[in-house]
């Protein structure tokens, strides 16, 4: 009762408080710049809730501080802006990676007779090893000759005036079929003589059944059809998809950033987070690793320049739009709320988030798995002692963490840099972010990105009312983060340990 | 082991004692200019006996930084994502001080000591101090954060501390005073600690500093006080319940390693005569984490390794893998953490005995035949 009582005195204090500043600050800054700087916080507040949104999953679920965060939202702009100016970059590669990971997948079909081959002591041993080497030979050997700097090249300000009158323009030079059909055929060996080493031939020790063939073949047979796919359609997509409606366009780069995310989330979650669980420290400086290398081979790939990504054409018109309406039918760059002049692109940001926020509330509240991933986060093992295989869980939840730091990350590429170290910046706010709203809780890192979307804002325009650097607001967001750890060391929406 | 026979020995010495191979090492680094200058034929002071001296200097104070991270993450168990703050800080305290202090003072007093001009040694003694003032003030401002914070709670706001610095530095508000970007260039540091013209005496003053440190070092982590330290990292309840202050030692090992980063940083700064925003910046915190990793956590020597090999390949990577060396490095520290969690040092302590044992069975084999 008493328990009860103190937190609704606490959520009024907090209601009033809230209530105080938001009306202080309206007085003191006046209609206008008060409502402007609402929006572009609320801008900011809703890409720092797509990277903290992730990071408070994983970290809640996993005890995984992932320092790569900021390098996946980064390569979410990466890989959605590539589809939106050059696709040939994804359709290059995409053979090679379908075919390699049909290989791998072949694993459950042919462990089960593997592990029951009767061979000599000997041979137990070799084999993996020859397997490893082979897979390496095959692999190099598939790779060699292809130019993947030059199918990355893209110009830096794409897309502005070469495009204009072809579109096609940035398209890069592909080898031709008959140079290139034996390569997909030899990353599908690298990929099963991976997964041949890797189901230990031989091993009485490890476990298979034998059953279910048809239904382990499944997963492989369908990315050999899409591996199928892929090669027949290198060289006409590209084309088919830089000759789309550009908003169509910048839909499907988001997307295509999305699942990247996730795929690219999963792979990273098996091969190499999964066998550091039981060193728990370790997986803090795998995933500063990890960010440390993606970002040198991003460099590599692009150069460490700054592309701007343009706009699609629902954003791009020059001109204010009155209305919502107005601005749908006509695609303004800019639009009119009370009176304040606010780019169209932004609202989308702020929508993209609000619609995150919703997909996530949904997933949690409403799916089994966001039953299994809220019990997980309050006991794993409890969890995992019911029977639920809690390392699907885990992979399940970094992929989607990725996913989302990831469309994140195309969500920021029409209005800021692209860049290798675009991530830092959003990972450090990220951070903040899910200290301040407390780590494992969801609407936690909402409230909290509004605060500090908000606070950076706010900042910000004081920062230039005092003739202040901005830096100086950047470096208070700290100080908020100070003083919520004070009152409540578990964060705003965390639970106490 | 010998300390409980004879106790009334001297511990310090017994110290020396147990590094005899660092003593080696010692000598063999006093050594190398002088036989680098014999072998290349090259001037003390020049060409590539003067290059490698540079290299060295780096290498030392870098150690000396990351064994100071040691200090706070292998022994006292702290995941401090803000180190580079104290780096940072003594660097920035040297380089402001020696640059908008000490001129005005120097042309304004003059300290004689009978006819020796004194001053010039007076104002680098305070600027030290005040290096240590701002170094103890850093590592207090952390340690009262990890008073009531844990964990990821606490790694976070170390981080988020030292890069609220780094933006301060950074920041043009300051411009007059830090440089903001560009940092503090062209420190006046006294003709006979200038890099360019006396490298030779930085090269030895960063030499004993760096074992000077070692030794305080290891004879803290062996101290009683150390012990407890270390019972602070293994099981901090435990600790509360014998009656020690997790806290207070939580502090004296955030203090001491900032000192030790703080000098580092000073020194660092007399070598390059300036103070840069990266000093101060993540990168440094993780350039530190890189070498004890490399080396070996809780080894103290092991980030000396760490830093000796951080300073190799970065000078030779260049040369074999072009401007994006650094990637082919995530790759290595990706496999080593995968594969050599406890670093060099850290695994040939645990593989030793293996070894050892190893040797004496290939020797037991040979003499056996014979």
């Amino acid at each position: 009762m008493k328990t009860k009582k103190n937190k609704a005195i606490t959520i009024a204090i907090w209601v009033v408080i809230s209530i105080v500043v938001v009306a202080g600050l309206y007085l003191y800054a006046g209609k206008e710049p008060f409502i402007r700087t609402t929006l572009s916080g609320l801008t900011l507040g809703s890409l720092f809730f797509m990277v903290a949104a992730g990071l408070t999953l994983i970290f809640g679920l996993m005890d995984v501080l992932n320092f790569a965060h900021g390098t996946m939202f980064m390569l979410g702009a990466y890989m959605g802006w590539q589809l939106y100016t050059n696709p040939t970059f994804i359709f290059g590669l995409m053979p090679f990676i379908l075919a390699f990971s049909t290989g791998i997948m072949m694993t459950s079909a042919i462990k089960p007779y593997l592990i029951r081959w009767k061979l000599p002591v000997k041979w137990i041993e070799i084999l993996p090893r020859i397997g490893y080497a082979l897979a390496l030979i095959a692999a190099f050997i598939g790779f060699a000759g292809i130019d993947i700097l030059e199918l990355a090249d893209t110009a830096m300000v794409a897309a502005s005036v070469a495009t204009a009158n072809n579109p096609l323009a940035e398209i890069s030079p592909q080898l031709p079929f008959p140079l290139f059909w034996y390569r997909p055929i030899l990353l599908f060996l690298s990929g099963f003589f991976i997964a041949f080493a890797s189901s230990k031939p031989g091993v009485k020790t490890e476990f298979a059944l034998k059953d279910n063939l048809i239904k382990k073949l499944l997963v492989p047979v369908g990315l050999f059809v899409l591996t199928i796919i892929a090669i027949i359609v290198r060289e006409s997509a590209p084309e088919a998809i830089l000759l789309m409606n550009g908003n169509w366009r910048f839909l499907i780069s988001m997307l295509v950033a999305v699942a990247f995310g996730f795929l690219f989330g999963a792979v990273i979650e098996i091969a190499f987070i999964r066998p550091l669980y039981e060193r728990a420290f370790f997986i803090v400086l795998m995933t500063l690793g990890l960010s440390f290398a993606i970002t040198e081979l991003v460099q590599l790939l692009w150069d460490p320049l700054a592309y701007q990504m343009v706009r699609p054409p629902l954003f791009a018109q020059p001109g204010k739009a009155a209305n919502l309406l107005e601005w749908l039918r006509n695609g303004n760059s800019t639009i009119d709320i009370y009176g304040v002049t606010f780019p169209t692109y932004r609202l989308f940001v702020i929508l993209l988030g609000l619609i995150m926020f919703t997909f996530i509330t949904l997933l949690m509240t409403k799916t089994r798995l966001g039953m299994i991933i809220r019990a997980g986060v309050q006991d794993p093992q409890m969890v995992e002692a019911l029977g639920i295989n809690v390392k699907r869980v885990f992979t399940f939840v970094f992929a989607l963490g990725v996913a989302m730091a990831a469309l994140g990350g195309i969500g920021a590429g029409p209005f800021l840099p692209i860049q290798p170290l675009m991530g830092d910046q959003f990972q450090m706010q990220g951070f903040i972010t899910v200290v301040i709203g407390g780590m494992g809780s969801y609407v936690g890192a909402f409230v909290g990105a509004i605060i500090l979307g908000m606070g950076r804002a706010f900042g910000d325009y004081f920062a230039l009312k005092l003739s202040l650097s901005p830096a100086i607001a950047e470096a208070s967001t700290v100080i908020i983060m100070v003083i919520v750890l004070l009152i409540r060391p578990q964060g705003l929406f965390g639970k106490k340990e | 082991m010998t300390e409980n026979i004879n106790p009334k020995k001297n511990r310090f010495l017994t110290n020396f004692q147990d590094e005899r191979i660092i003593l080696v090492f010692l000598v063999l680094l006093i050594a190398f200019p002088f036989v680098m200058n014999l072998i290349t034929g090259t001037g003390l002071n020049e060409g590539v006996t003067k290059f490698w001296q540079g290299q060295f200097i780096v290498f030392f104070i870098m150690a000396v930084f990351a064994m100071s991270y040691d200090l706070l993450m292998g022994y006292g168990g702290i995941l401090s994502f803000g180190h580079a703050a104290s780096f940072g800080g003594g660097a920035y305290t040297f380089a402001l001080l020696m640059k908008h202090w000490a001129p005005n003072f120097m042309s304004n007093y003059r300290i004689m000591v009978g006819s020796i001009n004194i001053t010039e040694a007076i104002v680098l003694i305070f600027v030290f101090l005040a290096v240590l003032l701002i170094s103890i003030l850093i590592g207090l401002l952390f340690s009262a954060t990890s008073v009531r914070l844990k964990g990821a709670y606490f790694a976070m706001l170390t981080l988020a501390l030292g890069s609220a610095l780094y933006i301060l530095v950074k920041a043009t508000d300051f411009h007059q005073w830090t440089g903001a970007d560009e940092g503090l260039h062209g420190v006046p540091v006294p003709l006979w600690l200038n890099p360019t013209q006396n490298r030779l005496t930085i090269y030895f003053i960063s030499l004993i500093f760096m074992f000077v440190c070692y030794m305080v070092m290891k004879r803290m982590v062996n101290s009683p006080t150390g012990r407890v330290i270390i019972a602070n990292r293994e099981n901090e309840d435990r600790m509360r319940m014998i009656g020690y202050n997790p806290v207070v030692y939580r502090t004296i090992a955030f203090v001491s390693s900032s000192i030790f980063a703080g000098l580092a940083g000073a020194l660092y700064s007399i070598w390059n005569t300036s103070a840069s925003p990266t000093m101060i910046s993540a990168v440094m915190t993780i350039n530190a984490l890189i070498m004890t990793i490399l080396g070996g956590i809780g080894t103290l020597i092991g980030p000396i390794l760490g830093a000796a090999i951080m300073q190799t390949i970065s000078q030779f990577f260049y040369t074999w893998f072009g401007a994006r060396w650094p990637l082919v490095f995530g790759i290595l520290f990706i496999l080593i953490v995968m594969f050599l969690p406890y670093g060099i040092v850290g695994t040939w302590r645990l593989k030793r005995l293996d070894v050892k044992n190893g040797w004496k069975r290939i020797t037991g084999m040979l003499s056996r035949k014979e």
